[in-house]
């Protein structure tokens, strides 16, 4: 510590002057509400992964050391969650992101009644992901009743039959990163909505003077107008995406839908805990996956970084 | 010199986390008392069917106008959420009073959230159960709970359907359809039928759900295999025998309505149904007299069928033992059981309410059931002439049937046996290993 580039910073923040003090009250609560909310459980969790711990039993957890890593890192149902969660994530942050890119231009056009547009491609993020995941269990059935295999018969005038979109693990997958995109997507396009309303239209006149067609106004002014609201967009995408439990959570327990193909990380942590008591598990699990999403979230961070407002 | 600082932070937190573990673990530890008898009972139930709802709600109207000592107080909690909700609560605020699903009561006991009734509750009632009501709530020689009913399950089918497809069925448990005769009854009433399909197994209950294991672990046991012996899985749940049922259960699907309705017998879409008791009401109502009720398959060592259902406990803390204790007596005389086996249709698990029944006894139309009924054991002592058997009665229910159900679930949607079962066996082992065998 005789390093003196380190020592003078260190004296400043020590000695708390009068400007200092009110930021510092002011972020209290809410770093107290961190520590209260992320960091304790993250903390507990790590903890209790190296433990045989039971849901709220009476008996106290035991020491067992990395057992829960080494037999999570052993099991095949694991890493193929793992594995669906990248997939899912690999789709739908690029696909989601760019339908709500189209819809945002489609409705940020000057029409009569446009608002009712926007309120409609709106509608299924007000919907709970439960009330969704039950209506596309209906849409995705496999009798022949089903509403997409109805129109599928209809479309092929019965040249094909009734799939079992949810059950058959080719199609499992892809049918709960359509719904999701479809109950999603709404939101992403309100955001990027309004970072196309804050471009000034005197740039788009510009360009036109400059003879610039449509795709080079795209790439030109449109895109970097919306820069960051587009990372802002891509980031809050990803971590929804790597989140995603409630409509495969349903899905598997009530829909019929292939366990294996759908399962995610999240799902097999609150199996593990509710299901069979196995907190230590879980909790193995969730410092897995925290450490994972970090690295990916730290990664696209460098990658694009957000020009910081003039 | 953050990092000092954070440092600080984690053993701040660290301390807060043992402290917070230590105040969970230091709950429970069956503190039972019986109290003076007088006063307020907490009672919490599973909101399953509105009959059912209405029958324990007017039996808590009438208990407390019959009165004036006790008062009850009913909670209902919704089915789906119920033993997640137990789980989730600390022995101390277990109400006095609470419901439970049969084969979960051991891991409420090895958890210390439930106490011993055979001191609050009469001996008279405890001798009027039946053996299976008794076996269900029995643990390591000491009574935990009392049912109103017990389950029945089987097939339903339509008599008609089967006649027209030139299908003869099975009259009587010795005569159970064999797996291969179940097959290929399957195939000639699904040509038949424009939907394609001839079963429906409940699917919109969830495979992955408790109906997973209730309705489909007594195949394994049918064809020899189990899903736990002497605490290990491995080469019981994911056996030769065990395989094979399953196997052949995968075998079914293609003729399976997926039921999101939950009408597929009553529209005629399918001519069978896995059928537990509930049903039994509702498609008396709509087929009449083409109901005929039927064993399940036999898969080799005779049919073999569920048995268990919700029962009555008491909290570990509670200090109303003598007060819940005159509830429970209550709840389980004839008046109480016949009105809630009239809602739902269950059999009764009272000896007199049980002879006193129309539909389970003697030249019933369940009668049949109550012959399964009458012939039951535990999942550790399966005899040939059992047909009904008991969920396992160990603590590690919870791992075993949340195993079981994914890999019954993921065989239905076509996975490989052998690697699905195997999986659960490790599992299974792995937590009973971690857990002492749950001693």
């Amino acid at each position: 510590m005789s390093n003196p580039t380190a020592e003078s910073p260190r004296r400043r923040s020590l000695r708390w002057n009068r400007r200092e003090l009110p930021g510092v009250a002011m972020a209290t609560p809410g770093i107290i509400g961190l520590l209260v909310f992320v960091a304790i459980p993250f903390l507990v969790a790590i903890f209790l992964s190296f433990h045989n711990a039971q849901l709220n039993s009476p008996r106290a957890p035991n020491y067992i050391g990395i057992t829960q890593y080494t037999r999570l890192f052993a099991d095949a149902q694991f890493w193929r969650a793992l594995g669906n969660n990248l997939t899912f994530a690999a789709v739908v942050i690029p696909v989601q992101t760019a339908i709500a890119l189209g819809l945002a231009m489609l409705v940020n056009q000057r029409l009569r009644g446009i608002s009712v547009f926007r309120a409609l491609f709106f509608l299924p993020v007000i919907f709970p992901m439960a009330l969704v995941a039950v209506i596309w269990r209906l849409i995705l059935a496999r009798s022949e009743g089903g509403l997409l295999n109805s129109l599928v018969h209809f479309v092929t005038f019965g040249q094909v039959g009734p799939q079992d979109w949810l059950g058959n693990s080719a199609t499992a997958l892809p049918s709960i990163i359509l719904l999701s995109i479809w109950q999603g997507v709404g939101f992403q396009m309100i955001i990027l909505l309004a970072g196309l309303q804050e471009i000034p239209q005197e740039r788009y006149e510009a360009a036109q003077l400059d003879r610039a067609n449509r795709w080079q106004q795209f790439l030109y002014v449109t895109l970097p107008g919306i820069r960051n609201t587009l990372i802002f967009v891509v980031l809050l995408t990803s971590i929804l995406a790597f989140r995603v439990y409630d409509q495969v959570y349903i899905l598997i327990t009530s829909g019929g839908a292939n366990r294996t193909a759908t399962q995610t990380v999240l799902y097999q942590a609150t199996t593990s805990v509710f299901d069979q008591n196995n907190l230590g598990r879980a909790s193995a699990i969730t410092v897995v996956f925290f450490a994972i999403v970090l690295g990916i979230t730290v990664i696209q961070r460098r990658l694009v970084r957000q020009e910081s407002e003039a | 010199m953050k990092h000092r600082k954070k440092a600080g932070a984690s053993v701040v937190a660290v301390t807060t986390a043992a402290l917070l573990l230590a105040s969970c673990s230091s709950g429970g530890g069956g503190t039972s008392s019986a109290g003076d008898g007088t006063g307020d009972v907490e009672v919490w139930a599973h909101q399953g069917k509105d009959t059912e709802v209405a029958a324990l709600q007017d039996a808590v109207a009438n208990f407390n106008a019959s009165q004036s000592d006790i008062n009850v107080k009913l909670t209902l909690v919704p089915e789906a959420d119920y033993t997640t909700t137990i789980q989730s609560t600390s022995a101390d605020d277990l109400p006095d009073v609470l419901e439970l699903d049969g084969p979960t009561l051991a891991s409420f006991v090895y958890d210390a959230k439930v106490a011993p009734i055979d001191s609050y509750v009469s001996q008279e009632t405890i001798d009027n159960a039946t053996v299976g009501n008794v076996n269900q709530g029995t643990l390591d020689g000491t009574l935990y709970a009392l049912a109103q009913f017990n389950s029945g399950l089987g097939l339903c089918a339509n008599g008609e359907m089967l006649d027209a497809a030139g299908v003869s069925y099975p009259d009587s448990i010795d005569s159970a359809w064999s797996a291969d005769e179940f097959l290929s009854a399957l195939e000639t009433l699904a040509a038949e039928n424009d939907s394609g399909y001839a079963l429906d197994i409940k699917e919109n209950y969830g495979l992955g759900g408790e109906w997973g294991t209730y309705a489909f672990s007594p195949l394994l046991q049918s064809a020899g295999g189990n899903l736990i012996a002497d605490n290990k899985a491995s080469g019981v749940i994911d056996g030769p025998e065990s395989v094979a049922a399953m196997e052949a259960f995968q075998s079914w699907m293609p003729y399976v309505d997926p039921d999101e309705d939950d009408a597929a017998l009553v529209e005629g879409r399918v001519a069978i149904s896995w059928c537990g008791h509930w049903l039994y009401p509702g498609y008396s109502e709509a087929l009449g007299d083409d109901l005929v009720i039927l064993p399940l398959p036999d898969m080799g060592d005779g049919t073999k069928s569920g048995a268990g259902s919700w029962t009555w406990g008491m909290g570990s803390t509670t200090k109303q033992g003598a007060a819940a204790g005159a509830f429970l007596d209550y709840l389980l005389n004839d008046e109480n059981v016949k009105a809630m086996t009239t809602a739902n249709g269950a059999p009764p698990a009272t000896e007199s309410a049980l002879a006193a029944d129309t539909l389970y006894s003697s030249g019933g139309p369940l009668e049949l059931w109550g012959q399964q009924l009458g012939a039951g054991c535990n999942a550790d002592s399966i005899t040939d002439d059992c047909v009904t058997v008991l969920r396992p009665l160990t603590a590690g229910y919870p791992v075993i049937t949340s195993e079981f159900a994914s890999a019954l679930a993921a065989i239905a949607t076509g996975d490989d046996v052998q690697s699905a079962l195997t999986g659960a066996a490790t599992a299974i082992d792995q937590s009973f290993a971690d857990n002492n065998d749950y001693e």
